[in-house]
Order: structure tokens, then sequence, then C-alpha cells
């Protein structure tokens, strides 16, 4: 396997994986450009691939969870607390990576709690996760005692504000994650055994794959994106408030569905949630765009995200998959 | 509920002679590749219980099905009281008062016996959208007053045994008239005491003119409940014949014997090498017990036994996939396995009977099927290469042939012999030591079997060992160098090559069961 | 646990509900611990207070016994309040914007319920995406503002009294008992057992499963629906957020009260303690000046713990 074949097979297979919805995003661009004029200016384009991005960042690693057939409904919560410890850190300690490492760390730590209820436990994922979303929301709100932090250090803040040659940071974060997204599930060993187990976990034990011990790992790099997730949410709006990162679970399930990865498990591709995030930024963009009342955007996601699953479920027909 | 009583005290005993009550005439019924079932005629009457005998793959299960509308039947014809009626749907079915107790029970467990015998045909209560929960109760009570069963209407179905829960599920079947009741393997899961139960039960709706097709493999019961008995064989009725006219050997003989479908002969391992698998007193959560064997290298050492027996079990257990609760079971020297990717890594593979289910991911590709239990294997460092990969995998379909038109192919469009193909070449890659096949043949055509059989051997050529678990006689005998036989979860005998017959093999499967 | 009267037959210490000891040593401490908690002014708040929930958490159970969830009822609810108290304001006439509200509940739960009957879609993702719809709504009709100005008739519903007996228990015990007549009493109710004890045996019965389960999603609207009549009468106008994430707390009682996500077990009454328990929960917390936030991760634990009794009480 030389390093000139490599590239050219990553690009085929994810480019024949995520074809058509590529297509979706030409049409929704020119659309959109047709809409209105501000569309297609810089600062606009700049701007959705920023929000891209951290959408992206969010779902990557819920990507491999659903890949699994299961499901983390704590992913929004996760960014949450850990935005508002990394802050606290920083404010504490000054230092900008300390305060890093602490969001890191405390969104792996939840990412490996989801975990462990699910293997360990044997509760079933949207179970387990609803349950931690609520905890973790409560001891957000509990640490933050309705305070908000302000002011973080300008090298931090380019994290999530910052341009490099010109384009957003998050951006190159999007891509390199998407590489290595793309690297690990279609290049490693473990990889292929997290498809197996979502396309039918029965068959992968019986064939010498550690589900288990998979399983634990997918939990847990959910919640370590969900942590990196958080320093750039938490770089861009440069505050840190008891119900930050609420929001963010709609969409990021929207975007890995819209993707194509199939809540059922076994089908999907890392590339395609980044396309579902592109596909629903450029939606949220548009309404932006066109001057509609932001209060709309939830209502437009959840529209979306239904819509998203009754294609996959139409498009799998498998029943009896309650979840 | 007065239209059942009436039917009940109405209709008497057919000695013979009169009518029947209902008469299947040469039916048969095709699958692809499989003949179920082949001009088979049956006739049932009032008060009588017909006794349908055979071994696995008989067609027993597709006759049921047919009669209860569940397949369509592709010829032959039914009449009710010698009238040509058709059964195209289960409502027919029902219609015609022909009613199934399957071996899975379609009970509610949280509503009580009275909601569960009237689910669907509640009395309206005086409020509209109302029960009327006294009249459903008595009307209960008569029904189980009239099976003999005493228990309580108000107890919850998951609080009742599997005995009494088979009962309810008789006396829904009677609240919606039925006059010819098919029992399906009823005392696979009672006790001795149990069973006894059933069988007065039996005779109590015999007298009052219910007719029942009592299906099973144990002979001693055959001969207790029975009024005559149907053998089948290969989709055919072989034999119609009144208990007092037979003897168990009789029947043995005519369930066995089958036409030799496969010119496939194989030269038997001579000098079996070191000792592979070797098992002593195991047990297991799944309830299996006292189980003793021993599979060297070069050998194919087959497991035999009826249904439920437990050689699935057996197979579980040694691969780790249900827990081992006594016993020692030791491959390769290595003891203590616990789980199957221990089992795996130690050298084990287990082609399950289920391939679908168990041994394939079906929304994957070939490619990944075949690699799925070597990646560790070949990828040691865990980089994954599809190229690679896939010229792995291309080897494996050239040396077994799997008609696929390439490694990215989704495995469910799959034939089925195909299918068994892509989970043999899977374990080929993990360079299993220790294969355990589980009804390798299941499902398959005849001209893929030989192909299996060759490429089992090609196996043990090379110095693997092979456990083979099969309910087909003929390919135990054919195949195996030798055999253990199971019944009620235990081994309970050993036959060597020259001792192995079908004859041999069902003696000990069945006897006293 | 399908009879009420199941319990007082014969007495046994394995007979009494987890629930109902912990209800007993909950209230024990909080008394012994808080001055304020045992006044009978602070317990009547308990009850009225939890009037809301219990009409969220009733139909929850039946949902939750069908082996199905309904995330959304929170956002119903607040979507429901915000369109009363606009309708309530707008026109003064309290029956038009109940009538409204209920309509409206009802219209989400039908939606919900043929999404997740008809199309077979997973009620858990499902209901989360008509979550997002519903709370968008609200915001959007709203504002992001209250709607105040809400007249005394509505506010009767909370805070007035009828023969004495303040309105919201009379809601209370009339909603329960219609969901018990509902449940033990009606063929719909059998069905609801069967909808998740063995929904083939409905269907093979000749029973009509998907419109069955259609009515238990739309019960459910309709009773958030008559929630938000309470909800709106209680804070005296519209808020677009007031009972966002409601639902964890009507499915926690719900869970703590027996109901498990075992296949069509449920316990009605098992659900008015656990409603009690919440409620109980909250306000001695409230009273020991424990944030909110906090008062989430105490309901987690009381599931954890009602759990872990069940699961002994099982064993022994």
């Amino acid at each position: 396997m030389t390093a000139l074949t490599m590239p050219r097979l990553a690009l085929s297979g994810e480019l024949r994986a995520i074809g058509h919805r590529l297509l979706a995003v030409v049409a929704l661009c020119t659309v959109l450009s047709l809409m209105s004029d501000a569309f297609l200016t810089t600062g606009n384009i700049l701007n959705v691939l920023r929000q891209a991005a951290l959408v992206f960042l969010l779902a990557s690693g819920l990507t491999l969870v659903i890949l699994t057939a299961g499901l983390d409904l704590s992913v929004g919560a996760n960014v949450g607390l850990s935005a508002c410890l990394a802050a606290s850190v920083i404010q504490a300690t000054g230092s900008a990576f300390l305060g890093a490492a602490a969001g890191l760390v405390s969104g792996c730590a939840i990412g490996l709690g989801n975990g462990l209820l699910v293997t360990a436990l044997r509760l079933p994922p949207f179970i387990a996760t609803y349950g931690t979303l609520w905890v973790i929301h409560g001891l957000t709100y509990w640490f933050m005692a309705g305070a908000t932090i302000h002011g973080l250090p300008p090298a931090f803040r380019a994290l999530g504000s910052g341009y490099w040659l010109s384009v957003p940071i998050p951006v190159y974060l999007m891509f390199v994650f998407l590489a290595i997204g793309i690297g690990f599930a279609r290049y490693t060993t473990w990889g292929q055994e997290i498809y197996a187990i979502g396309a039918n976990p029965v068959a992968a034990r019986l064939s010498g794959v550690p589900v288990n011990r998979r399983l634990a790992l997918v939990y847990t790099v959910s919640g370590a994106m969900a942590g990196l997730a958080s320093l750039i949410f938490l770089a861009r709006l440069n505050s840190a408030e008891g119900d930050i990162g609420e929001p963010l679970t709609l969409p990021a399930i929207a975007a890995v569905l819209i993707g194509g990865t199939s809540l059922f498990g076994g089908v999907g591709t890392v590339s395609g949630t980044l396309v579902g995030a592109l596909i629903l930024t450029l939606v949220l963009n548009g309404m932006n765009l066109l001057a509609i009342d932001a209060n709309w955007q939830p209502l437009v996601t959840g529209a979306i995200l239904i819509i998203a699953v009754a294609l996959d479920v139409l498009t799998r027909g498998r029943d009896g998959a309650n979840r | 509920m007065a239209a059942v009583a009436e039917t009940l005290a109405g209709a008497t005993r057919d000695g013979g002679g009169t009518v029947p009550l209902f008469e299947l005439r040469d039916i048969s019924k095709s699958f692809p590749g499989v003949q179920a079932l082949d001009g088979v005629s049956l006739e049932i009457r009032a008060g009588e219980v017909h006794v349908l005998l055979g071994e696995n793959g008989a067609g027993k299960s597709s006759l049921m099905k047919v009669l209860c509308g569940a397949y369509q039947a592709d010829k032959g014809e039914f009449l009710y009281r010698g009238e040509r009626v058709a059964i195209r749907s289960p409502s027919d079915a029902r219609a015609l008062g022909i009613a199934v107790i399957f071996q899975e029970f379609s009970l509610v467990p949280y509503l009580n016996v009275a909601q569960n015998i009237f689910l669907g045909r509640e009395p309206p209560g005086r409020i509209p959208g109302g029960v009327d929960h006294g009249r459903m109760h008595a009307r209960a009570r008569e029904l189980l007053h009239l099976l003999g069963l005493e228990v309580d209407t108000r107890a919850l179905i998951h609080t009742l045994g599997v005995a009494q829960q088979q009962l309810v599920e008789i006396a829904k079947a009677l609240s919606q008239e039925a006059r010819i009741l098919v029992l399906d393997e009823p005392t696979s899961a009672l006790s001795g005491r149990e069973s006894e139960r059933l069988f007065a039960m039996i005779r109590r709706l015999q007298s009052q003119g219910v007719a029942m097709i009592y299906i099973s493999h144990r002979l001693a019961e055959v001969f207790q409940i029975g009024d005559r008995i149907t053998v089948l064989r290969d989709g055919r009725k072989v034999g119609s014949l009144k208990p007092k006219d037979t003897t168990p050997d009789a029947l043995v003989g005519l369930m066995v014997g089958r036409k030799v479908d496969t010119t496939y002969a194989r030269q038997y391992c001579e000098s079996p090498g070191e000792v592979v698998l070797e098992v002593r007193g195991m047990a297991a959560a799944n309830g299996v017990n006292g189980i003793d064997l021993v599979v060297r290298a070069g050998e194919i050492v087959g497991l035999s036994g009826l249904v439920g027996a437990g050689r699935t079990e057996v197979a579980r257990a040694l691969f780790g996939a249900d827990r081992v609760t006594a016993g020692e079971v030791r491959i390769l020297g290595r003891s203590r396995i616990g789980a199957p990717d221990r089992a795996v890594r130690l050298g084990m593979a287990l082609v399950p009977e289920n391939r679908k289910r168990e041994g394939l991911a079906l929304i994957r590709s070939v490619g990944d099927n075949i690699l799925l239990a070597s990646l560790k294997r070949i990828f040691p460092r865990g980089w994954f290469s599809p190229a690679a990969g896939a010229t792995v995998a291309k080897e494996r379909i050239r040396q077994l042939r799997i008609a696929t038109p390439g490694t990215r192919q989704l495995v469910q469009l799959l034939s089925g012999g195909n299918q068994q193909k892509v989970v043999v070449a899977k374990w080929l890659n993990a360079d299993a030591k220790l294969f355990i096949f589980d009804e390798p043949t299941l499902g398959i055509d005849v001209g893929a079997k030989e192909e299996i059989f060759a490429l089992i051997d090609q196996l043990v050529k090379r110095g693997a060992a092979v456990l083979m678990i099969s309910s087909e006689l003929s390919e135990v005998v054919k195949v195996c160098d030798r055999a253990y036989v199971m019944r009620d979860k235990r081994i309970v005998g050993e036959l060597s090559r020259h001792e192995m017959t079908e004859d041999s093999i069902l003696r000990l499967a069945m006897h006293d069961g | 646990m399908a009879d009420l009267t199941l319990p007082l037959r014969g007495f046994g210490w394995e007979r009494i509900p987890g629930a109902a000891y912990m209800l007993a040593v909950l209230s024990a401490s909080f008394a012994l611990v808080s001055n304020g908690f045992v006044d009978g002014t602070n317990l009547a708040n308990i009850g009225m207070q939890s009037t809301i929930l219990l009409l969220l958490a009733l139909p929850m159970t039946l949902i939750l016994m069908t082996e199905g969830i309904d995330l959304s009822m929170g956002a119903v609810l607040t979507l429901a309040s915000v369109v009363l108290a606009a309708v309530a304001v707008k026109t003064g006439s309290v029956s038009l914007a109940l009538a409204g509200a209920l309509a409206l509940g009802a219209a989400f739960g039908f939606a919900n319920g043929a999404l997740v009957a008809w199309l077979k879609l997973p009620p858990f993702v499902t209901t989360l995406g008509t979550m997002g719809i519903a709370s968008g709504l609200a915001l959007v009709i709203t504002d992001a503002q209250s709607i105040t100005g809400v007249g005394d008739d509505v506010v009767f519903f909370y805070a007035g009294k009828l023969a004495g007996v303040p309105v919201p228990l009379l809601i209370g015990v009339a909603a329960y008992l219609c969901t018990h007549w509902l449940l033990y009493q009606t063929r719909f109710g059998t069905y609801v057992f069967a909808l998740g004890g063995n929904r083939e045996a409905l269907r093979l019965a000749g029973v009509r499963a998907n419109a069955y389960l259609i009515g238990v999603y739309a019960f459910g609207g309709a009773m958030a629906g008559l929630a938000a009549l309470l909800l709106t009468a209680r804070i005296s106008a519209g808020h677009p957020t007031a009972a966002i994430g409601m639902e964890f707390d009507a499915i926690a009682a719900v869970a703590i009260g027996g109901t498990s996500f075992e296949k069509g077990n449920g316990w009605l009454f098992g659900t008015v303690l656990g409603v009690l328990l919440v409620g109980v929960l909250r306000n001695g917390l409230n009273l020991l000046a424990v944030p909110s936030s906090l008062q989430v991760v105490a309901i987690g634990v009381l599931i954890i713990v009602a759990l872990l009794i069940e699961s002994v009480k099982d064993r022994a």
C-alpha cells in the first residue's frame, strides 16, 4: 500500500459514499446564492464553514456511536459542562493550556461514563445517555451558580475566532478531524469491527470481536470530541454560562443522520456527517439571510431530524429497533 | 360460549366409516431447491388424536403451516366434512375451526387469564368502550373448568408456569370454537407430571369431539396418546397406522432409511493426531450437563441428536458464548475460555446454525465478512488496508468457489450455500484449529452440500479438528469418523465408525425420551 | 400489578411498593431536617404543584408501557400554555382558550403517534424532533417574550376553590380517575398492555394495533393541553420556556412508581406515588435552599434507588 495509492482510494471510496448528498450541497448553494446577494460573500461562506466545523466536530464522535446502533443524547450537555469547566480553570489559573486540558478531560470522562453505563450496566444507550444528559445539565447549572465567565485570553479565543491564511481556524480543525475520522473508520481494524458491531452485534461477538471494549471506546471518543467542540465553542462565544451547549444535541444528531449514517447501525461515514453538517448549516444560514426569525431554527432542525429519521427507516426497512 | 359447549357436546367421536371431519388430499408445497411436501394426504376425525411423526425436515412444520393458512399449498385440496374448501389465509383457517398452538405462545404477560383468552373479543360493558369483566371472567372460568385447569382467571400470565400458559393458549383457541387443534411439540417444555396433566386434558377434549393433530418426536408419548400415527419422511407420507398395529422399532424404521442423495465418499481418518479439544464433565448455564468428549486433529466427529437435545448449547458453551458452570474445556491444552474473543484467539471457530443471525453481517460486503475474524491476525498493528484485505478475500472466494460478482457484493444477496461458504471462509482466514459446525448444510442444495463436505475434509486433512452437529443422519454416517449422541441435554452415547448407522443413532436419540 | 386492589389484599412487606417506602422515608427526613416542611400550606402546595406533573405522568405511564416514550411533552405543554394565554387574552374566553390548547396538544400527540405507528420511526429520536418543533413554535409565537394579562377567570383554575377544595386537586383527582378507568376498565386499556407485552398477539387477534398506539400518544398530547390550563393559571402568563424539560420529571415519576421499561408492565397508582415523591423532593430541597439544578441530580439518584429497591425485592 504505497502512499500514492492510498489517498486516491480514500477519495474515490468516500466520494462514492456521499455522492448525491454533495449534489444537495451544491444545489443548496445555488438556490441560496440566487435568493440572496449576501450569500456568496467571503464573510458569509467562511461563517458557514466555521459553523459547520463546530457541528461536525461534535458530530464526528457521535457518528461512531450511531454506527454501532447506539445513541448519545448527552453530547450537548457534555459541551456545556466541559466548556464551563475549561472557562473556570482558565479564569482561575490564567492558563489557556490548563483550561483546554480540563475541557478535554471532562469530555472524555463523561464519554467513558456513558460507555460504562452501556457496557457494564447494560443500560440501553438512549436511556443511559438521556439520564447522563440531565445529570450533567444539573451539575453544570449548579457549578456555574447562575454566573457567567467572560473575557478569555486572546490566545485561547483564536481557537474559535481566529484566522490563519484568512481561513477560520475551526475549519482547519474540521479537515484534520475529517482525515482522522476517515482514517479511523476505514483504515483501522477497530473501525472495521465497529461497523460489524453495528451491522450485527451477535455475529460480531461470535466472530471474536471484543464488543464491550469497542463500545466503551466509541462512547469515550464521542465524549472526547464533545470536549474538543466545547473548547471551540467557548473560544468563539468568549463566554460561558449554564445553558451553553444545550441547543447543540439536536443539530449534531441531525447532521449524522442527514449524512447517511443509519440509526440501525453498520452503515454510514464520517465524511457523510461533514456533508450533513454542511447541509444543515446552509439551511440555517439561508434562514438567517432571508431574515427569518432565529426562533424558527430549532423548529426547522427538529423537522429536518424527523425527515432524516423517516428516510432512514424507509430505506433500511428494519423493524423492531426501538429507540 | 353456548355455541362452543354445543359444538363440543354435539360432535361425537368418529369411529371410522363416516366422513372425516377434515381431509387433506395430495398436498404439495415446494420452496426454491427443496420439496417440503410431496402429495401428502391426511384424514382428521373428530375426537381423534392424530400423531404426526418425523425427523427434522420431514415436513411436519410445513404441513402445519399449510393447514393454518400461513403457507399456500402448490397442489392438492382440503375437504371439510367432504366438501371442498380453500385455506388462503389464517382467517380462513380460523373460520374452519382450525387452531394451532405454536411453541411460542401469543399471550400478553401482564394481562390476566381472562383478558388473554378474550383478547380482541372482549364482551362490551354498559359504558361504550368499557369491558364487562364479570361476564368475561365467568366465561373464562367455564372454559378452564372444561380443560381441568384450576387457575384464578385474575392471575397474570407471567405468574403462570409454561404448562399453565399452554392450557390458557388452548382455552383461547377453544373459545374461538376450534374443532381441530394442532399441537406442536406440546411437551417439549413440560415436566413429566405436567405432561400427564396435558394428556388428561387431551382425553377430556377428545370425549367432547375435538380433533387433535399432535406433532412430536417422542415415541413413548405417541403410543400413550395417539389414536392414529402418520409418519412423514422427506415430505412424503410413508405410513399411517394405529398404535396397536405397530411397534416403536417399526416406526423408527419408517422415519429413517432415507434415500442417500449424495455420491460423496470420504476417506476416513485412520490415525488421528493430537487431542485438540478435550471436555470433561462440562455443565453450562444453558442447561447441558455431563458433557465428555474428545476431538483429535484430522477427525470429523459428529454430534447427533434431535431438536432440543442440547447440541447447539454444547457448541455455544465450548465457544464461550454461554457460561460454563462446571467441568473443564481444554483446547490445545489451554483452558478457561470464558468469552468468544478468547476462544477465537485460542484457535476455535464456530459456524452457527442460524448463519444469518449469528454468522454474518448481512448488510456488509462479502469481503468485510470474510475478514472479520482475522483482522488482528492479518493486520497486527491495527492499520487496515482495504486493498490488502480485498486480495485476501478474493483468494478465499476463489479457493472456495464462492459465487459472487466481487468482494464488494452485499452478503445478503448471496444464495444460502454461498453465504455458508462465506462463513467458512471467515474461519479459514482465522487459521482455526478446531471448527465447530452447527448444521452446516441446512438450507443448502445438493450440489453445494458436496462442496461443503469436501471443504470440511480438506480442513481435517490439513490437521484441523472438526466437531460437526447435524440432524441429517445420512450426513453424519457418511462424513464422520465417530459420533456422540445427545438426548435431553446430556451425551448418551458414543458410536465408532463401525457402530454408526442411521438406525443406531436414532435409537439412542429417541428412546425413552 | 394490573389491579389497584392487589397491594391491599393481605399484608406483607414485599407487597408495599418501593415508592411508598421512599415517600415515607423522604417525608420523615425532610420533616426532621427542615422547619417549614410540615406546614399545612406547604403540604397543600406540594399537592397543587404536583398536579401539573401528574397530568403529564399519567399518559406517560401508558406510553412507556407500549415500549415508547414522548420526549416532546414538556415542549408541547409549554406551547399549549402559550397558545392558551394568547387566546384567553385576545378573546377573553377561557373555554375557547382551553379548547385551543386541547386541540393543539392532541394534534401533536397524534403526529407523534402517527410517526411511531405508521412510519415505524423510533420513538426516542422522533419525539426529540417534535420536541424541537414544539419548543421552536413556542418561541416563534411569543417572540421569546411572556404573554401577560391573563385574566382571573384563568387563574381561578389554579388558585381558586370549589366547595372548599383547590381546583387543581379536583382536576388531578378527576384526571387520575379517568385514566384509571381508561387503563383498567376499557378495551383501550387492555390493548395498551398488549401493545407493549406482545404486539404481535394483538395483531393476530385481529385488532388494529396502530390505531390504539396512535391513541395513546394522542391521549398524552391532550393531557398536556389540559395541563397547560393549570400551568398558565399558575404563572398567570404564557411563558415560552415554562415547562421545557418537564417530561424528564414525568418519566422519572413513572419509573420511580414501578413502571419500568419492561414489556407492557405498568402501575398507575405507582405513578401517583412517583409524582408525589418528585414533588416532595423538590419541595424539601427548595426549603433547604438547594439549587434547582442539583435537584435534577437528586431525582436521578431517586430513580436509581427506586430501581435498586425493586430489584432487591425481586430477589427476596
